[in-house]
């Protein structure tokens, strides 16, 4: 949609494309912001994915204006944000935020709360009591209006939180890591309640967490961030079928990594390669030449324990051998570590049987979950060298 | 479908060569911006100091170079050192160190024994001991002086209650153990803030761990006496800086016992025609140098030690539980310290003003005489009116000056320009009053003061000067801690969700720290109303601050209607403070449900 097509559009409920072009920013020597463009449709849900220090929490300031940008513009259909010396303080955004630490106003109600933020709206008496009301109910909390936030849970909190931001209608919503201090269950419920009740009001959302499963679940585009740097913007599906870069790689979720060697022509985007532990077939992502240096991520739905792991010779082909370091009971089965013959290790192996510790198992990878990208590529990273630690997700 | 680029359209393309010369002074702007930012933000601080502080530093160059300010012959010369270094100077030096060693150590005892039985033991009437140290807090050392001297000098309430005069209990007062006493007694809620906070979040697992390691009791306190150890230092050097440069003991009971301490000294080189400016900045020196070593002592005790046992996961402390026998061992213990700081110069002072001026005591005899003397004659209502003013202005320029200069403290980072302000604030607060009061007047007394349009001295503009360099350390220091406790994101929110910045602050923050600014004023206004050493020393002719009022009534032995005016002015306080924070409570409800949290 064009900007002048919705110069003339309400700034309730619904708004313009979301356009932010070469927006940098730094604090002192360190550059936290680096030439950051990407726009979000009216309407669509963006998450920014990233690591603690990517940028992400500067970037979401930078939008709510609460940081001012060094370079860059931010417009919101029609309505330039902040643009060289244009700076809209954010009071003028019309927008409205879900903090990290919920920040609710600790001497108001909840419906005190809530109502503050609708008083933007200049509403009579009556209509901000019904809309307040509304919203509290919306967000399951219609019968604790009269509750201060210290009396509330931290979910009730951030359901307030919530309330408040929607309850004015604004075009634009941001959330600042919502979630990430609650507890795993009351997680799940509220990211439900997030992206039910935030595609309703119809609003634009740009959500910011280090989490890759809230992301994934979340968003209609994934954009990754890696130090100030937007890395790849794309829908969930792309981000975990296709990673632009080990680093999306690895911080949406790996097995383990093997450093090996390309050992034939790429063909038809799949490409051999001999690792110490064994063969693999991966997907090959760059350029490859015949006996470069290669580093393969394995995703951990992609890694399968063979059927049952008796003598080498009836193991089926293009499996590596291993032994099962740990097995964890996860209510659905199980996961597993497996120590490969070269000594790395893979972890989150799943299999609805247990392998007892000390197993000899034999494991399979499917090629559409293992990437094979040019050594170089990951050896320009600095931090490349240490995996990231995280729980590997799975998406089916 | 979203794409990570903006295909540049025709408004983006016309735009710089519409707006090119302003675009250009816009990238200037921006990179003078941030520079230029931080400088503004220095300047009201450097300009402060240079009010507030140059004065000091200009008095105490006098004593090294008298002939730069036309008070001797030589450019350079340590004469002066010489000179307080010997005779009864000497002797008011050392009695400054002892008493003041005293006093620190005695306050630290009784702070540590205090804090443990209010934090973690089930003592009864907790709520009262605090209240009754903020009390001590607030009253100034030379009120308790006078209410011992009242109580026991000859002529005096025991005298003429006991038809006898006591002459031992008088040698002890007027002399180092009434000094230490109630220097001491004053220090307490210094140290017992200092104190009690740690001793407060040293959570139970410090305790827990030891106790599981097979520790007992006593092993059990060994382990975690030390870790108390950075707050006894702090506590220490508090109280030690605090006693050396106190001015109203010096200036009461010291005076009387003929038991000189340094600030008495420097204070009547001062006063006494013709006044000895580069002596008393010679022992300006040696009072910085006190001060200054006790912070010094405390910073080496600390050197290479990490204290951090604060932590988001400690958990609260236990309170250990009191039986009848060590309960009232306790309540006689507390309340023996309390009618020794409070009770007896208290009762001291409510004796001498409802005593007669003369004549034989009965139990007719007293009566409200001096008050009725007191509020005719009306000089304690000027003294009083004009006090209470400068109180006020001051109480108000201090919050206001106190609460930016605390929330730049609080700010995590405030880089440069905060770690100044700190290093200014600091250095304030431990400046004694003596010596700053003792560079106003020498500095705006100076031939260029005037010759640069400055006509501050014998001003009462000077004098509030004086006490705004008094009370905005402490007030900025007192604010820092709840503004910094209000998290930016609450202010943000409010902008965010369409407030301007003003309505935004006063609606998300104003009524979060709406408690402790008053609180601030108050103690900025008690403090001034009835502070004496600046007073003392700065007032303007022809006016009378009502510290100098009460003490000349002392000292023209006119007992009952300085103690008169004394019980007036203390119960007026009591009643303001009652009042406002009664109103507080009254039109800012949430301030109490807020408290529940705490």
């Amino acid at each position: 949609m064009r900007a002048a097509d919705m110069s003339g559009a309400e700034t309730t409920g619904t708004t313009g494309t979301l356009h932010v072009a070469g927006l940098s920013k730094s604090f002192g020597a360190t550059r936290v912001l680096d030439e950051v463009s990407f726009a979000v449709e009216p309407g669509r849900f963006l998450v920014l994915l990233g690591p603690s220090g990517s940028g992400k929490t500067t970037l979401l300031r930078c939008l709510a204006g609460i940081e001012r940008a060094d370079a860059g513009s931010i417009r919101l259909g029609g309505r330039t944000l902040a643009e060289g010396r244009t700076h809209l303080p954010p009071d003028k955004r019309e927008l409205a935020m879900v903090f990290q630490d919920y920040a609710l106003w600790p001497h108001m109600t909840a419906a005190g709360n809530v109502g503050y933020a609708l008083r933007r709206r200049r509403p009579g008496r009556e209509e901000s009591a019904t809309k307040v009301a509304s919203a509290l109910t919306r967000v399951g909390l219609g019968e604790h209006a009269e509750r201060y936030p210290h009396q509330l849970s931290g979910g009730q909190q951030q359901r307030v939180a919530l309330a408040r931001a929607l309850v004015a209608e604004p075009g634009l919503l941001l959330f600042d890591e919502p979630l990430s201090n609650l507890d795993a269950d009351l997680r799940e419920r509220l990211r439900v309640e997030i992206a039910t009740l935030t595609r309703e009001s119809g609003a634009t959302v740009v959500y910011i967490t280090h989490d890759q499963a809230e992301a994934f679940a979340l968003a209609d585009t994934v954009g990754v961030l890696e130090q100030g740097r937007l890395v790849q913007l794309a829908s969930p599906e792309d981000v975990y079928q296709r990673p632009a870069s080990p680093f999306v790689a690895r911080f949406t979720g790996l097995a383990g990594e093997l450093a090996g060697r390309v050992a034939d022509t790429p063909h038809l985007g799949r490409v051999l390669c001999a690792t110490a532990a064994g063969p693999l077939v991966a997907t090959a992502i760059g350029t490859h030449q015949d006996g470069a240096a290669v580093q393969l991520l394995l995703r951990p739905a992609a890694v399968v324990l063979a059927a049952e792991g008796g003598p080498d010779a009836d193991a089926p082909s293009g499996s590596l051998a291993g032994t099962v370091a740990d097995t964890a009971y996860r209510g659905r089965g199980y996961d597993h570590v497996v120590e490969l013959s070269d000594g790395t290790r893979l972890t989150g192996v799943f299999d609805r049987r247990p392998r007892p510790r000390g197993t000899r198992v034999r494991v399979t990878v499917d090629p559409d979950g293992c990437f094979a990208y040019p050594a170089s590529a990951s050896q320009a990273e600095p931090d490349a060298v240490t995996p990231i630690n995280r729980t590997p997700v799975e998406v089916s | 479908m979203t794409d990570t680029t903006l295909t540049p359209g025709p408004v983006a393309t016309a735009r710089p060569d519409r707006g090119s010369p302003p675009g250009g002074l816009a990238r200037v702007g921006r990179a003078v911006r941030p520079q230029a930012v931080a400088t503004l933000r220095l300047l009201p601080w450097g300009l402060f100091a240079a009010v507030l502080l140059l004065p000091v530093a200009g008095f105490l160059l006098v004593a090294v170079s008298p002939r730069l300010f036309a008070q001797g012959d030589a450019w350079f010369t340590l004469a002066p050192f010489q000179q307080v270094l010997s005779g009864w100077t000497a002797h008011a030096l050392l009695d400054s160190l002892a008493v003041g060693a005293g006093a620190a150590l005695l306050a630290t005892a009784v702070a540590v024994a205090l804090a443990w039985l209010t934090e973690r033991t089930t003592l009864a009437g907790r709520g009262l001991w605090r209240l009754l140290l903020w009390a001590l807090l607030l009253a100034p050392s030379y009120l308790e002086s006078l209410g011992w001297t009242w109580l026991v000098e000859p002529q005096g309430v025991l005298d003429r209650l006991l038809g006898q005069d006591p002459v031992w209990l008088r040698s002890a007062v007027f002399g180092p153990a009434g000094v230490i006493w109630v220097l001491a007694s004053r220090g307490v809620p210094f140290a017992y803030l200092a104190v009690t906070a740690l001793l407060r979040g040293l959570g139970r697992e410090f305790e827990d761990a030891a106790r599981t390691h097979g520790g007992g009791r006593l092993a059990t306190a060994r382990v975690l006496l030390p870790m108390l150890a950075p707050a006894l230092w702090a506590a220490f050097a508090i109280v030690f800086a605090e006693s050396v440069s106190d001015y109203g003991v010096a200036a009461t009971l010291a005076s009387q016992g003929d038991f000189p301490l340094l600030t008495g000294a420097m204070e009547q080189s001062i006063a006494t025609f013709p006044a000895d400016f580069p002596l008393a900045s010679a022992m300006g020196w040696l009072l910085l140098a006190l001060v200054g070593l006790a912070l010094l002592a405390q910073r080496r005790s600390l050197r290479g030690r990490s204290y951090q046992v604060l932590s988001g996961r400690t958990r609260p402390a236990r309170r250990t539980r009191l039986g009848a026998l060590r309960q009232t061992a306790a309540l006689a213990g507390v309340g023996t310290f309390f009618v020794l700081a409070a009770g007896v110069p208290a009762f001291g002072a409510a004796a001498a003003s409802l005593l007669p001026s003369g004549g034989r005591v009965s139990a007719a005899s007293l009566g409200l005489a001096n008050f009725r003397h007191v509020l005719r004659s009306g000089e304690m209502t000027s003294a009083l009116g004009y006090s209470a003013r400068l109180a006020a202005i001051t109480a108000c320029a201090a919050v206001v000056l106190g609460a930016v200069a605390g929330r730049a403290l609080a700010r995590q980072g405030g880089g440069r320009a905060g770690r100044l302000l700190d290093l200014l604030l600091l250095a304030a607060i431990a400046l004694p009053s003596v010596l700053l009061a003792s560079g106003y007047i020498f500095t705006y007394n100076l031939p260029f003061a005037s010759s640069l349009g400055i006509d501050l001295y014998g001003t009462t503009a000077l004098l509030v000067l004086g006490y705004l360099a008094g009370a905005l350390p402490s007030a900025a220091r007192l604010l820092s801690g709840p503004l910094g406790q209000v998290s930016d994101s609450l202010l943000w929110a409010a902008r965010i969700h369409g407030r301007r910045p003003v309505a935004a602050w006063a609606g998300a923050v104003l009524p979060l720290v709406a408690g402790s600014l008053v609180w601030a004023w108050l103690i900025a206004f008690c403090g001034t109303l009835l502070e004496l050493p600046v007073s003392q020393l700065l007032a303007p002719p022809g006016q009378e601050p009502l510290s100098v009022a009460v003490t000349r009534q002392l000292q023209g032995y006119d007992l009952g209607a300085g103690a008169a005016m004394t019980v007036l002015v203390v119960a007026g306080a009591l009643v303001l403070i009652g009042l406002v924070l009664g109103a507080l409570r009254l039109f800012l409800p949430a301030a109490r449900s807020l408290e529940a949290l705490t």
